[in-house]
């Protein structure tokens, strides 16, 4: 389901969404498997809307991240980036893929996205745990479903 | 056509980490969007906010009474001590003259509310309400009620960044009260040890010590609890003991901290203005 017209007021408000998902609303104790909303909100609107969301938003979504997070300025727009130009690469192939195999596509995708981070966080020096940082690869896969489901009810109802 | 912006966005976002990392240049913008940030941090501590807020609408009267005499109560405790402590600051500063030192006189406090964690969790930082605005600056220490809880690393103009002692890129300069041996006090990047670095085996430090800040390195005032020493093993295969110490502020649950204004520190403004807003000595 590729959309004709993007719905850009709810874009604005499930950015704003993941962007306070992603800094609250999460058990402390298991803040290793917190799900990467943002790379789960830029996977879903380039999948839906490859014309108009691409590299430009998903950079400056990392940028807001980075600033969130408290990171060097430009990781998670990288890692962000990266993980847009996956799904814009291969968009055509996903719309196709059956729900689990979405889901596995998800967590490569993210993963890849965190690896990155990971990566350049070590060649900055900064000391990072082991392979905590593929968790949340592991649970936004798990919660994709879900995820997938509910923005497309919301998306078709107001469209 | 892809393969260009993919290229575009990878060079940009490594010439921005890289400025970011190793120069000052993107502290303005940082700052910038931080400010732009704001409305997210404000719906972040919504169900904190509703939390409390629930909390207080649904206290029993007879409950705030109780609370109210014991907070009484311990208040004539506390004033009866800095009654005494009045003297002996005038003493001390009395003998310090004596000796031809320079006056060790009070820090001021600023009192702020932890609005944030960060949501890295293999970085131990939080996030304040008060900024530059309030005279925040990066380098300012921050306790709790009953220790350090770390430093300030970036202020922007409604909000800062404190990363914890726990952070395992973080030091403090330390003494064991008791006996004056100085070391440095890592992060562990756990939430509830620390470690003595480089503590030789015959240096005199107990099971139970108080580590209070040393003030050496001049980035945090001296005097203030930081941890209590909970285990130490000496290997004599080893060159150094390995102690480990407690934080003495609960980096996990303190929600009301203080920003600490060392005389350095504190902007000039600070002496009118801010007397009646929150701040206490």
């Amino acid at each position: 389901m590729v959309m004709r017209a993007v719905n850009y007021p709810l874009f604005v408000l499930t950015v704003l969404l993941a962007l306070v998902a992603s800094i609250a609303l999460f058990p402390t104790g298991l803040a290793h498997w917190r799900p990467e909303w943002l790379a789960m909100l830029v996977i879903y609107w380039v999948l839906r809307a490859p014309g108009r969301f691409g590299i430009l938003t998903a950079w400056t979504l990392g940028l807001l991240l980075d600033v969130l997070e408290g990171s060097a300025l430009g990781i998670h727009a990288l890692s962000l980036s990266l993980v847009a130009a996956l799904v814009l690469a291969a968009h055509q192939r996903l719309q196709m893929y059956p729900l689990p195999q979405q889901c596995l596509v998800v967590f490569l995708f993210v993963g890849l996205g965190q690896m990155l981070v990971h990566f350049v966080h070590q060649m900055l020096g900064i000391p990072r745990g082991g392979f905590e940082y593929l968790y949340p690869a592991l649970s936004s896969a798990l919660v994709w479903p879900v995820f997938l489901v509910l923005m497309d009810g919301i998306n078709r109802k107001l469209s | 056509m892809l393969g260009t912006r993919v290229l575009l966005a990878v060079v940009l976002s490594l010439a921005l980490v890289a400025g970011d990392r190793f120069t000052p240049l993107g502290d303005p913008l940082r700052g910038w969007l931080t400010n732009a940030l704001t409305p997210v941090y404000w719906l972040a501590d919504v169900p904190t906010r509703m939390g409390d807020w629930l909390t207080t609408i649904s206290t029993s009267r007879g409950d705030l009474i109780d609370e109210l005499d014991t907070l009484k109560a311990r208040m004539l405790v506390l004033e009866r001590r800095s009654q005494r402590y009045t003297s002996l600051m005038a003493e001390n500063n009395r003998l310090r003259e004596l000796l031809n030192s320079s006056a060790a006189l009070d820090d001021r406090v600023l009192v702020a509310d932890i609005i944030g964690l960060t949501p890295d969790p293999f970085n131990h930082e939080v996030i304040l309400d008060k900024g530059t605005r309030d005279g925040v600056l990066p380098g300012q220490a921050i306790l709790d009620d009953s220790g350090l809880m770390g430093q300030v690393v970036h202020s922007s103009a409604l909000s800062s960044r404190v990363v914890l002692i726990s952070d395992n890129s973080h030091a403090v300069p330390v003494e064991v009260n008791r006996s004056g041996a100085r070391a440095v006090l890592l992060g562990t990047g756990e939430r509830d040890r620390l470690e003595l670095a480089h503590v030789p085996d015959t240096v005199d430090v107990r099971e139970g010590d108080l580590l209070v800040s040393s003030g050496l390195g001049g980035r945090f005032p001296q005097g203030y609890p930081v941890a209590r020493v909970s285990r130490i093993e000496r290997n004599p295969g080893e060159p150094f003991a390995s102690v480990s110490a407690r934080p003495m502020a609960s980096l996990n649950s303190s929600r009301h901290v203080l920003v600490v204004f060392t005389r350095q520190s504190q902007p000039e403004r600070q002496d009118d203005s801010r007397d009646n807003d929150g701040e206490a000595n």
